[in-house]
Formats: structure tokens, C-alpha cells, sequence
């Protein structure tokens, strides 16, 4: 069973890439800045979250070259993954829901 | 090695590309914000974390976790080996010995005992009829009983007979002689056969008067015809008689005793023919078993039994089994007995590499116990050990392959004529996969021991170890006596009088073609004769219709041979007499002594003369108490008498084993018909008799086909399949006993070495080396000695399966087991005296100092 924060990672990653295909270092930027640092995770965390989306075929990857000339590995949703998003977004919406009414009712 | 590299290690490389890829592009962001490269790259790695942590995180998930394991196990075994290149060698050609000899052997008998006939559903096929041991030595059914069991028989879908198969001419533009067969029209259709182009033969042709067709084998369609598949409905010439081709037989056909043949035509069945047999077979219904099948047989063979001519009569039982016994019922045995004697050695050779690793693991215990130390699990040892021996395993595989291919073609090479299949024989998948699957059963066995030993105590190891050198010793001992009582067999086979002199004899067989009208075929033989005579260097010639010591005699019930004034014996009483049709010079040919009277001359052949030379044992028995010379016996129907004016000398006409039989001469007039033995005793080289032969026969019929061969060849093929199976089980037993002497020496030795200490302190307190050489004998002793007692009992279990394998294993062969025994016991000995004596020789002060 993957950790919570390793569940939290992967959700953020789908999320990244609902915008668009994007190379590693370019799902890294987007998280830090809309997580707006709260989330913080060291970049090399990265690769191995990705590797094991891919590996549950919730991503793809392809090597593409980018516009400034460089080799970079550029990953994309798969539908499987596009249906994970979708389930986690709902659970994650459901259970902060939850925990928001908790919350208020224990105040 | 290379793909499973890339295999393993194609993502990990992109991971790492990847990161490097992430820190370039933070680095130029960071550049971009104005710092300086080296700051900018410095800070991109902090950002990162550490790189070489994650790159093995994934690398590892990707490396597939067991393979990479076994990779690793493969590779250090390997390292070992390398390391050990004597105990690698001397492992795997033991295991090449034993696997080599297994794969040879079973590519044999895999064709005797296991595969399947080229008959769908074959385990359906059963031969059916009755068994006369006076006629013949496989079971037949008269015609009459054949159509009324087909008629009535009820475990049978279908029945179908196979009458014979003779020589028959194809009279075309450039004539050729071919093999015709003789089978009903159920036959394929029985065997579950069709024709791969054309049609079965129907009922309405096996009918007297119906159409005359053949159905042609694959080989003639391929040699002559050119595969054309115009073939069908062609007409040829056989024998002066049109016959229209209406198939062709697939290119696996064969025929139940697996006899070459060129055509099958439709044998004419019909119930007046008496004293004509055919082999009769019959598919199985579904469920039903060839007992079932022969009780539900039994009440209507009783019924034929009754119309039986009476010599039959009596000893006549029922015989329903399956075809695949019935084909190879002669080799079964042989085959048996091979595969248990090979199985043996094979054992032999794992016991040997079970010794060798356990000694092996003995001397690394040392290095097991560091790398569990470091983490290794118990689980993890066991692995790489086992690991080890499979890979011990596969390479004695494949040098074992490589050693049956060799040993195959040396097998076909000696092999005698006539054991089934031998010919079909190869390396095929089937038997490499076997191969396969004992090395890896092989590897398991021995690796099994020093595995699991990795953490038992010594002295469990020390009881494995003797256990084995006990095991070798038996399953020697079994070898060693089978090979024994063979060898004694042949050896007292190839002793057997008999009766004749066989040096210096040659002899011709030819059978005259169809064409022959018998005014020809007596004009042939009133010419041959004159010109053997003639023949320079000849010393004695004769032409006979069959030959000793074996085959072709033939035979008329003893009852028919009554004596003038005495009443007939009873129809059937008494069995068989054979006799042989002989011309004058026959006596001398063979040197068969004439005990009394004399034996034929010129005018005994003319017409009316019936002269008979009686056999030793059968005048014996028609006149026990009087002289036979004069007697008038043997009435023809015709009422006329045979006069005896001679008895020879009883002579070997049933092979080496079997009893004697009777058997009288007949004298030839002119003719033999169409088949006959020349003999010729010369004493020239047999090869340039031969050759005049050749040319005397060839003067007379140039197209005549002529068998030549020394009557010394001829007994000699007597004995072929026993010196065979002897030669093969003696190569058994001299590998079984190297690898026994092997096994014995490795061990001792590895105990000299181990005990070297103690040793050392036995002679510091006085143990002479005498003492210390006792020692390990006396521990050698006790295990051989298990070894021998075990074996004992073994052998005389495969004693009972030797004797099968040939009809004469005379008396107990207790010397043979005593033979065995010693030799040993002095192996053992001296496998042992060498070790033993390094250890005499042990110097206490060296081996103190050591520790």
C-alpha cells in the first residue's frame, strides 16, 4: 500500500499534467508554485513517483525533443490515469468535505 | 549476455539521462536568475536531493528483483568454477558420462517402449490368433478361423488380416523386382491408414474374381513414379497380370512387423482354404482391453480349435495383445534391461558430483558462514548452492549431448541387423528434451545435499557421504554381475555344439524369380549342380532347401512317420519332425558325421528311389531297440514306403537355445522349386569362393539376386544381439565401476584432508603409519561392505530380468556374483590405498604447525 504522501505526490503529478504533456522538470515547477511551497518535496522525489505511475500505465512517457534543442522525456496522460485524476479528485474533494464538517462541528 | 544487460538495465540508463536532463534545465534557470554556473549547477543538485539514491531506487525496481538475484548467482558460480577448474572439469564430464550414456540409451528405447505407433489411437491395436509352438514363434490364425472370428467377434470395431509379403515383378519397360503385400480390405481402415492420394480398397475387392488394384507406397510412387499423382488409376504389369493403382500410402506407412514393402494388393480370403494362415488384428472397441477382448475370443477360438489339424491341436492357445508387443516382444527385454543399467550409471555419476560438491561445501563453510554474516539468508545459501549444481547440471548436458550423438552412431554401428527400430534413432526434440529433464532432476538430486547441508552438522554430512560410496558400490555390483551373467551366456552360447563344421563353408541363398515355370526351374538346378562341382578349389558341394542352425526347416508331424508293421501312431502324437531336402554332397559339405549306414548317392534322387537318412535323435526314438538301416517307414499317400539307409548325426536347427529337435533327410531329385542354399567347402579364401559362386549362379541367371555368406557368418549371427547386449552392459559396468573408483578415491581423500590434524596427533602419540592407513581401510571396508550386501540383493532381483533377455543364463551364476564381489572390493581398495597412504605419510609436526 503506497504511504499517503506518496498517494498525494502522484495526485499532484496527474493534476500537472491534466494542463498538458510535460517533461520532468516541467511538472516539478508548476507543483512547487501552485502548491504555493506548502507541499514540498525534493525534486529527485520526482522520478521515482513517475516511474511507478508509469509503470501502472497511469502515464506514458516518450523521448521528444524540446524547443531549446534538448533530449527530454515527456510524459502524458494515459486514460487509465485520466480516470484515476478523476477518482481522486472526487475522493480527495469528499474527504476534505468531510473533514471541513468535523472540523467545524468540534469548534 | 548482452540482451539480458540491456534488458535490465535499458530504464535505469534513461533514468539517469533524465536527471541529468532535470539538472541541466534547473541549472539554467538558475543562471538565468544571474547566478554564477558553478553556483547555479550546485544548487540544482541540492534542489534535487541525491541523484545516485534515486537513479538505484529505480534501477532496482526495473531489474527485474529475480533475475537480477540469479544473475548474480549465475555469475559467482561461474567465478567459482573458474577458480576451480579440476573439480569443474571432473564434475561435468561425470555428469557428460551419465547423461551422455541416458540420452543414447533412451534415444533407442524411447522407439521400443514408449512411443507412440504411427496409428491414431494405437493403444487400440491389438494382434490376434493362436500361439503353436510347434508352428511358429509369433501368433497366426488359419483362414477359416480368421473369417469366422471377423464374422462373430464382438470387442473389435473391426478386424483385418496381413497374409504375407513375397517377391513380386513389375514386367514393365525395364523390370524390377518388387515386394508385393498380401492384406484384406479392412487393413487401413483397421490401422486408422489413408491414403494420401486415391482411395481404401472396398469390399467388393477382396473377393474372388474382383478387381484387380493396388495401393503403392510413398517410396515406390517417389522412386519410380516421380510422385506423379497421375499414378492413380494406371494399370501395371506384376507378374504378367494388369493390376490398376488406386492410391497412395502415406510416407509413414509401415507394416505391423515393420517389413519393407512395395505394393499392397487385396488378399483373397476365402474358409476352404486350409493350411493357409494370415496375422490377424483387430481395433479395440472403446473401454475394452486386450483381456477382455481374448475371454470374449475364448469360446469361439475353442470352436476353430476343434477344426484344427491335430499336431496343432494341443499346444495351441489364444493370444489377444497389444500390436506395440507383439512388434518389438524380442527387444523388450534387451530394452528393459539397457535402460535400468543406464539408469544406474547415471546414478552412479550423480552420487559421484554429490560427493564432490559436498566436499566442496565442506572447504567452504568457511566462506558460507562470512557471506551469512553479511546478510545472506539461509534461504539465499541454499539458492546459490543449488544454482551451482544446475549449472554443473546443464553444462554435463550439454557435453553429455554431444557424447550421445557420438555414442548413437557407434551404437548403429555395432548394433546385429534386426533390432526394431534402431534405424529410427535420433537426437530429435523428444529426446533432448529428455535430456534436458534429467540433467535438471540430476542437478536437483546432487545439489540437494550439499544445499541443505550448508548448515547441518558434520557428521550428517559424514553419513551422506558413506551412504553414497554404498549406494555406488551396489548399484556397481548390479552392473558388474548383469554384465557378468552375460557375458558367461555368450560365452557358453558361443560353445554350443553344433554338430557340423562351419569353417571353411560358404553359402548362397537366392530365390528364383516368379517367371521360373517349375520345367525351368528343374533345368536350372540340373545346371548349377554340374558347375559347382566343376568349380576350382572346391572340395564338396551340396544344395539344400534350408540351412542350419536356424530357420526355413521344414516340418511334418512326427505322427506321419510310421513304420511298416507297426500300427499308426495316433493323429498328432508325438509333434514335429523337420527335415531337409538335401542333394548328396550335403554331409560332406558340413562334415556332419554318418553314425550308421551311408549317407544319399546319385541314384537315391531318381524317381521312386525314397531313400531316408534319419537324425540321431529321431531314429532313436522310431527304433530304440534295432538297427533303422533297411527299415521301411514314412508311407506317402500313395501308399509307397521310404527306405532308411542312413543316420547323421544330430546338428543344431532351432538356434542355440532351444531343444533339440527331430529331423530326417530327404534326398533331392532335380528341382527345388524356386528357393535354395548352395553350399560350397573349399579351401580357398572364403572371399574368392564367394566371388566364384557369384559367377557360377550369375552364368546361369545374370539377374538373379544372390545372397552370399560363410556359414561362420551365419552361426555367428546367433549370437549377435546377446555379444551386443553383453558389449553394451560391460561398457555400463566399466563406467559404473571408474565412477565407483572415483567416488571412493574423492572421498578418502577429502578425508585426509579434513583429518589431517587429527591424523597428525594420532602419530605424535605413536600410531604407526600402518595404524593410520587401517584407519581409513577399515572405513572403506565397512561402507564396501554395506555396498556389496545391498548390491547382492540387487542383482539377484535383475538376475530374473537378465534371464529374460536370453533363454539360457545357466546354473546360479554364483561365481559371477563372487567375481563381482572381488573386483570390487580390490577397486575400492585401491581407490582408497592411495589417499590412505598420503595419510600414513602425514607429518605430525607439519600439520601441528599449521594450525
Amino acid at each position: 500500500m503506497a504511504s499517503s504522501l506518496e498517494r498525494t505526490l502522484d495526485l499532484l503529478i496527474l493534476k500537472t499534467l491534466h494542463g498538458g504533456a510535460h517533461h520532468g522538470f516541467g511538472i516539478t515547477v508548476p507543483i512547487q508554485s501552485v502548491s504555493e511551497g506548502l507541499v514540498r518535496v525534493e525534486e529527485g522525489s520526482l522520478y521515482p513517483a513517475l516511474d511507478r505511475l508509469e509503470r501502472a500505465k497511469l502515464v506514458k512517457a516518450k523521448w521528444q525533443t524540446t524547443p531549446n534543442g534538448r533530449r527530454a522525456r515527456v510524459y502524458s496522460f494515459t486514460a487509465a490515469g485520466r480516470k484515476r485524476l478523476g477518482a481522486a479528485e472526487e475522493s480527495w474533494t469528499a474527504l476534505a468535505r468531510g473533514v471541513g464538517k468535523v472540523l467545524r462541528f468540534a469548534s | 549476455m548482452n540482451w539480458l544487460r540491456r534488458l535490465i538495465h535499458h530504464r535505469a540508463d534513461e533514468i539517469h539521462e533524465e536527471i541529468e536532463c532535470h539538472l541541466e534545465m534547473r541549472a539554467a534557470m538558475n543562471a538565468e536568475m544571474g547566478m554564477p554556473p558553478a553556483e547555479a549547477r550546485s544548487r540544482a543538485r541540492r534542489a534535487f536531493g541525491n541523484a545516485a539514491l534515486i537513479e538505484e531506487d529505480v534501477r532496482r525496481i526495473h531489474a527485474l528483483p529475480w533475475l537480477g538475484s540469479v544473475a548474480q548467482d549465475i555469475g559467482y558460480a561461474l567465478r567459482c568454477f573458474g577458480r576451480s577448474p579440476g573439480f569443474t572439469l571432473a564434475a561435468v564430464l561425470t555428469m557428460a558420462l551419465g547423461i551422455g550414456a541416458a540420452t543414447a540409451v533412451f534415444s533407442v528405447v524411447d522407439r521400443i517402449l514408449f512411443r507412440a505407433l504411427p496409428y491414431p489411437d494405437a493403444g487400440r491395436l491389438v494382434s490376434v490368433g493362436m500361439l503353436a509352438p510347434a508352428a511358429d514363434t509369433n501368433e497366426f490364425l488359419p483362414v477359416e478361423a480368421y473369417l469366422m472370428f471377423r464374422r462373430r467377434q464382438t470387442p473389435f470395431v473391426r478386424m483385418a488380416s496381413f497374409a504375407f509379403t513375397s517377391g513380386c515383378d513389375l514386367t514393365e519397360t525395364n523390370p524390377v523386382r518388387l515386394r508385393c503385400t498380401q492384406v484384406d480390405a479392412d487393413y487401413l481402415t483397421t490401422f486408422g491408414i489413408r491414403p494420401i492420394v486415391g482411395r481404401n480398397f472396398t469390399p467388393g475387392e477382396d473377393v474372388p474374381g474382383g478387381p484387380k488394384v493396388a495401393l503403392m507406397t510413398y517410396g515406390l510412387w517417389m522412386s519410380r513414379f516421380a510422385g506423379d499423382r497421375g499414378i492413380i488409376g494406371r494399370t501395371l504389369a506384376v507378374d504378367g497380370q494388369p493390376i490398376t493403382v488406386i492410391g497412395v500410402l502415406p510416407r509413414d506407412f509401415e507394416l505391423f512387423n515393420l517389413s519393407p514393402t512395395d505394393l499392397l494388393v487385396p488378399a483373397v480370403l476365402l474358409p476352404n482354404q486350409s493350411g493357409r494362415v494370415v496375422r490377424a488384428f483387430g481395433r479395440l472397441k472403446p473401454g475394452v482391453t486386450a483381456g477382455q477382448a481374448r475371454a470374449a475370443l475364448a469360446p469361439l477360438f475353442e470352436e476353430s480349435r476343434r477344426a484344427m489339424w491335430a499336431p496343432f491341436r494341443s499346444g495351441a492357445s489364444l493370444v489377444v495383445r497389444p500390436l506395440r508387443d507383439r512388434q518389438v516382444w524380442t527387444v523388450r527385454a534387451t530394452s528393459w534391461t539397457l535402460a535400468i543399467a543406464v539408469a544406474l550409471v547415471l546414478l552412479l555419476a550423480c552420487a559421484n558430483v554429490a560427493n564432490l560438491l559436498l566436499a566442496r561445501a565442506a572447504g567452504r563453510r568457511r566462506e558460507m558462514a562470512v557471506r551469512q554474516a553479511l546478510g545472506a539468508s539461509r534461504a539465499r545459501l541454499a539458492r546459490q548452492t543449488l544454482t551451482e549444481s544446475l549449472l554443473l547440471a546443464l553444462g554435463g548436458a550439454l557435453a553429455g549431448c554431444s557424447l550421445a550423438w557420438a555414442l548413437l552412431r557407434f551404437f548403429i554401428a555395432i548394433a546385429p541387423d534386426g533390432i526394431t527400430r534402431l534405424d529410427q534413432a535420433s537426437l530429435d526434440a523428444r529426446v533432448l528434451a529428455f535430456a534436458a529433464a534429467i540433467s535438471m532432476a540430476a542437478g536437483l538430486f546432487f545439489g540437494l545435499a550439499p544445499a541443505l547441508q550448508a548448515e547441518t552438522n558434520v557428521r550428517a554430512a559424514g553419513l551422506v557421504r558413506h551412504g553414497l560410496i554404498t549406494a555406488q558400490i551396489a548399484g556397481s555390483m548390479v552392473l558388474l554381475t548383469g554384465a557378468g551373467l552375460l557375458l558367461r551366456t555368450l560365452w557358453s552360447l558361443e560353445r554350443v555344439p553344433l554338430g557340423m563344421d562351419t569353417e571353411r563353408v560358404v553359402a548362397a541363398h537366392f530365390v528364383l524369380s516368379r517367371g521360373y515355370t517349375p520345367a525351368r526351374s528343374t533345368a536350372f538346378f540340373d545346371q548349377l549342380e554340374p558347375r559347382l562341382n566343376r568349380m576350382p578349389g572346391a572340395a564338396a558341394a551340396a544344395i539344400s532347401d534350408s540351412l542350419p542352425p536356424y530357420g526355413g526347416i521344414m516340418a511334418t508331424p512326427y505322427s506321419l512317420l510310421n513304420v511298416e508293421g507297426r500300427p499308426r501312431l495316433p493323429e498328432g502324437a508325438g509333434g514335429m519332425a523337420g527335415y531337409r531336402t538335401i542333394t548328396p554332397g550335403y554331409f560332406a559339405v558340413l562334415g556332419i558325421p554318418i553314425l550308421r549306414g551311408r549317407g544319399f548317392r546319385q541314384q537315391d534322387r531318381a524317381p521312386g528311389a525314397a531313400a531316408i537318412v534319419l537324425g540321431e535323435a529321431l531314429a532313436k526314438r522310431l527304433f530304440p531297440h534295432e538297427d533303422p538301416i533297411g527299415k521301411r517307414m514314412f508311407q506317402s499317400p500313395d501308399g509307397a514306403w521310404h527306405t532308411v539307409v542312413g543316420v547323421a548325426a544330430d546338428v543344431r536347427n532351432n538356434g542355440l537355445t532351444a531343444p533339440q529337435s527331430l529331423e530326417y533327410y530327404l534326398a533331392a531329385n532335380h528341382s527345388l522349386g524356386n528357393a535354395a542354399y548352395v553350399l560350397v567347402r573349399s579351401p580357398l579364401d572364403p572371399q574368392a569362393v564367394a566371388k566364384m559362386l557369384r559367377t557360377q549362379i550369375a552364368g546361369l541367371d545374370a539377374s538373379l539376386p544372390v545372397d552370399v555368406q560363410t556359414l561362420r557368418e551365419r552361426v555367428g549371427k546367433l549370437t549377435e544381439t546377446p555379444r551386443f547386449s553383453a558389449f553394451l552392459l560391460s561398457g555400463f559396468a566399466g563406467a559404473g565401476l571408474i565412477l565407483a573408483a572415483i567416488g571412493i578415491y574423492g572421498v578418502i581423500a577429502f578425508q585426509v584432508n579434513q583429518r589431517a590434524r587429527e591424523i597428525g596427533v594420532r602419530t605424535a602419540l605413536g600410531a604407526t603409519p600402518s595404524d593410520v592407513a587401517k584407519l581409513f581401510l577399515w572405513d572403506v571396508g565397512r561402507w564396501t561392505g554395506a555396498g556389496l550386501v545391498l548390491g547382492l540383493a540387487a542383482s539377484l532381483a535383475a538376475q530374473r530380468l537378465i534371464a529374460t533377455l536370453l533363454v539360457v543364463a545357466r546354473g546360479n551364476g554364483r561365481w559371477t556374483f563372487v567375481a563381482a564381489a572381488a573386483i570390487l572390493s580390490g577397486v575400492a581398495l585401491a581407490a582408497s590405498y592411495i589417499p590412505s597412504r598420503r595419510a600414513a605419510r602425514i607429518d605430525p609436526a607439519r600439520t601441528l604447525r599449521t594450525e
